[in-house]
């Protein structure tokens, strides 16, 4: 009679926990196969909570590369106007000379673009992987223009998973004179992108008055640098777009991983409770049959 | 002869009076009067009764039951001894899953379900991988792929060191068992002196008998024995077919015995140096529980530390830290009990070999080759992942654990069936007892009146005598 009661009073305690913790499973004993799934599916869950990390890291990084793009799409937009103006013919030497001055602006203006930092890490975003120098640096004459910048970067590009097996490439290097790989931001020499060597050029060319090259040189290779820059942009759309997708894809696999635990490890409200009060009844029944067995005997009668 | 029916319902309310005493006495049998009525004398109207005496006081025992129950106590005993074993070390496991709330609501719909222990360290070491291959330079992360790898390794070598612990503590219960299984034998060898001393001649020794019972159960709940019941009351115990008791002798002990002369584990054999193969009892419990389900956890969880240190480090020394230096291991040690982190990045996680390159510090290529780590099949592990083989290692042990509770659930059930028909047979009845007083009682009283009316009816006789 006591073993019933103790073996009901366990249930009991088995039941109130299941209610309180909303689990079903809890320790590897309880249900060993259902254990394994909800390890197995919290691995998941846990890899995707970082692939979700990486990828809002990566939204910054990619946000912070669009925003350099955007101003430096500006910059040669400027740089082909004045062209356009400079090689018709019509200005003279002094408009040439502001013109210049201009242009030498941009450039300015360029560099310090392209030797942007990430604001949390520091470390510069288009050395390729080498991110703590400086990767570009201007060399100027005694009038303060600039007559060739170096790139001290190289032409790699880190990969980061974004999810299992799915790695992507956010960054962009500074320049790229192999010829293949990642196309560089400044320069790649596989479609004749050469901003800062172009502007030089177009600065000399104000300066000396030579409109004819500016015309016949100067304003094509420009188009070869805004071509270049119109493709970083879009590279940058695409990786945003799988940046999201793959955000979209890590929230949704969260859901569904979440159902499958629930289903693996949960406690079914509903029948635990009918359970519980089943139970509860048949303990207090046995308490009450226990108590009334125990006080009757015949002694009780004899006596 | 209604004297002798007074004594005779007297020892009837002794027994009954014995059985009493007794109701509360573990192993007691109750006892009941064997009474007979005396032989006829013939006279010349037939033959005439000489009333009743008591003959004999017997126990009321079934010999197949307790057999039975001697028998199932020794299987409750291993599954007990393997539950005990085995929930001790699920703690040390510290693989439970736990439910947090979200948004503070009471609805179980906002929970979470997390999990402790190992699975969820080893995920958090090859999520910090990950991390700081989307950031190599960031010392943060480095620092806490750091500090997430050290717990990674406490953890393997607090849980190795529990196991070693627990085979330590189940050796002593071993030896503990084999002492007190000697001390049961020397007393059921002891008894059965005592036993053949009081049955001869026709005696009974119930008291001794029930005695002997108990010991009998106890040394059944050590190890699985096999009895055989002697004519005088006496029993042989032998166990694995070696006699440890035959009648007053005690043939062989028990000692324990290390097989291979060295590691610890223990075994069982006889004082005569036969190894013995138990198949149940606390004793081999504890040994199936030691070298089965204990022992392949451990060796488990070895191989897969030892594989994450082979792993982890062959790719990891091919890297370059933030300083330009390369060559060194991410993980010391070759198993559970010493895996640990390489002290030098503790002080400096700027040591940490994220890149592939001496020149480009912002080079993951190492990092993402060790967080890729993560989904990679390892052939030393049946060509599952670090975390699956943890997984499936964990849900194994979960299986042992789960069967042994079955099977004490369902022995407890066997065991408390045959001891409500053992109580039904042998145990003491309050009520059956008090009708019995009642009757030997009232007998008693009848018998008096006899003697009384018989006294009464000489005294008549003799004032006849005397008037005439």
């Amino acid at each position: 009679m006591i073993g019933q009661t103790n073996a009901l009073s366990a249930q009991l305690d088995n039941l109130e926990n299941e209610v309180t913790t909303g689990l079903s499973v809890q320790a590897p004993s309880d249900n060993p196969d259902a254990m394994v799934t909800t390890l197995n599916d919290l691995a998941t869950q846990s890899a995707d909570q970082q692939y979700s990390s990486n990828i809002t890291t990566l939204q910054s990084q990619a946000n912070s590369i669009y925003s350099v793009l955007q101003s430096l799409q500006s910059i040669v937009s400027q740089a082909q106007s004045i062209a356009t103006e400079a090689g018709s013919g019509t200005a003279n030497q002094t408009t040439l000379n502001d013109y210049a001055s201009q242009v030498s602006s941009l450039i300015q203006q360029a560099l310090k673009l392209v030797n942007t930092q990430n604001p949390e890490t520091g470390q510069y975003l288009f050395g390729g992987t080498d991110t703590s120098n400086q990767p570009f640096t201007a060399a100027t004459n005694a009038d303060g223009n600039v007559t060739g910048v170096t790139y001290s970067g190289n032409d790699s590009t880190t990969q980061a998973e974004i999810a299992q097996g799915v790695t992507i490439s956010v960054g962009v290097p500074g320049a790229n004179t192999s010829g293949s790989g990642t196309q560089g931001l400044i320069t790649n020499t596989s479609t004749g992108a050469d901003l800062f060597n172009h502007l030089i050029s177009l600065q000399n060319d104000l300066l000396a008055g030579n409109t004819s090259a500016i015309s016949s040189t100067d304003a094509s290779n420009l188009q070869n640098d805004e071509n270049n820059m119109t493709y970083q942009v879009a590279y940058n759309g695409n990786v945003q777009t799988q940046l999201s997708t793959a955000s979209s894809f890590a929230s949704n696999q969260n859901t569904t991983l979440n159902q499958g635990i629930s289903n693996a490890s949960g406690a079914d409200a509903v029948q635990v409770m009918t359970q519980l009060n089943q139970v509860q009844d048949a303990y207090e029944a046995a308490l009450e049959v226990t108590s009334r067995v125990m006080e009757v005997s015949l002694v009780d009668f004899l006596v | 002869m209604a004297g002798q029916s007074m004594e005779t319902q007297m020892t009837g309310i002794s027994v009954t009076g014995q059985n009493l005493a007794n109701v509360n006495t573990t192993g007691y049998t109750r006892q009941t009067v064997d009474i007979q009525t005396n032989p006829d004398i013939m006279t010349t109207i037939g033959p005439e009764g000489t009333g009743a005496e008591a003959v004999s006081i017997q126990q009321a025992v079934d010999t197949l039951l307790n057999g039975q129950i001697q028998g199932q106590q020794s299987v409750s005993s291993y599954w007990n001894g393997q539950q005990s074993a085995l929930e001790s070390v699920q703690d040390e496991l510290d693989e439970f899953l736990s439910s947090t709330s979200t948004s503070g609501s009471s609805s179980s719909s906002d929970d979470t379900t997390t999990s402790s222990g190992l699975s969820t360290l080893l995920n958090n070491v090859f999520n910090d991988f990950q991390a700081v291959a989307t950031s190599p330079t960031s010392i943060a992360d480095r620092q806490q792929l750091i500090s997430d790898a050290q717990s990674l390794a406490s953890a393997f070598n607090q849980i190795q060191s529990s196991l070693i612990q627990e085979i330590t503590t189940l050796n002593t219960s071993l030896s503990n068992d084999v002492d007190s299984a000697n001390q049961l034998i020397s007393g059921i060898a002891s008894l059965n002196q005592q036993i053949s001393a009081a049955e001869f001649g026709g005696g009974n020794a119930n008291d001794l008998l029930d005695e002997q019972q108990q010991d009998l159960n106890n040394l059944a709940q050590l190890t699985d024995i096999t009895t055989t019941a002697g004519a005088d009351g006496t029993v042989n115990v032998s166990v694995n077919g070696q006699t440890l008791v035959s009648g007053s002798q005690v043939v062989n002990t028990l000692q324990t015995y290390d097989p291979t002369n060295g590691n610890g584990n223990l075994l069982v054999q006889t004082s005569s140096g036969t190894p013995l193969t138990l198949t149940g009892g606390s004793m081999q419990g504890t040994i199936d529980a030691r070298d089965g389900t204990l022992s392949t956890l451990a060796s488990s969880l070895n191989l897969l530390a030892n594989s994450i240190i082979t792993q982890v480090n062959s790719v990891y020394t091919a890297g370059y830290s933030l300083t330009g230096s390369t060559g060194a291991d991410f993980f010391t040690g070759t198993g559970a009990d010493n895996i640990a982190v390489n002290s030098s990045l503790i002080n400096d996680p700027s040591l940490f070999q994220a890149s592939g390159s001496a020149t480009a510090s912002g080079d993951n290529t190492i990092a993402l080759q060790l967080a890729e780590l993560a989904d990679a099949p390892q052939s030393n592990l049946q060509n599952e992942t670090f975390s699956d083989s943890l997984d499936q290692t964990i849900g194994s042990f979960g299986d042992s654990l789960q069967t042994a509770n079955n099977q004490v659930s369902n022995q407890t059930a066997v065991m408390n069936m045959l001891t409500n028909q053992q109580s039904s047979i042998s145990g003491v009845s309050l009520d059956q007892e008090m009708t019995n007083l009642l009757s030997f009682q009232q007998a008693y009283e009848a018998s008096a009146e006899v003697v009384t009316t018989v006294n009464q009816m000489l005294g008549d006789t003799l004032q006849m005598g005397s008037a005439s």
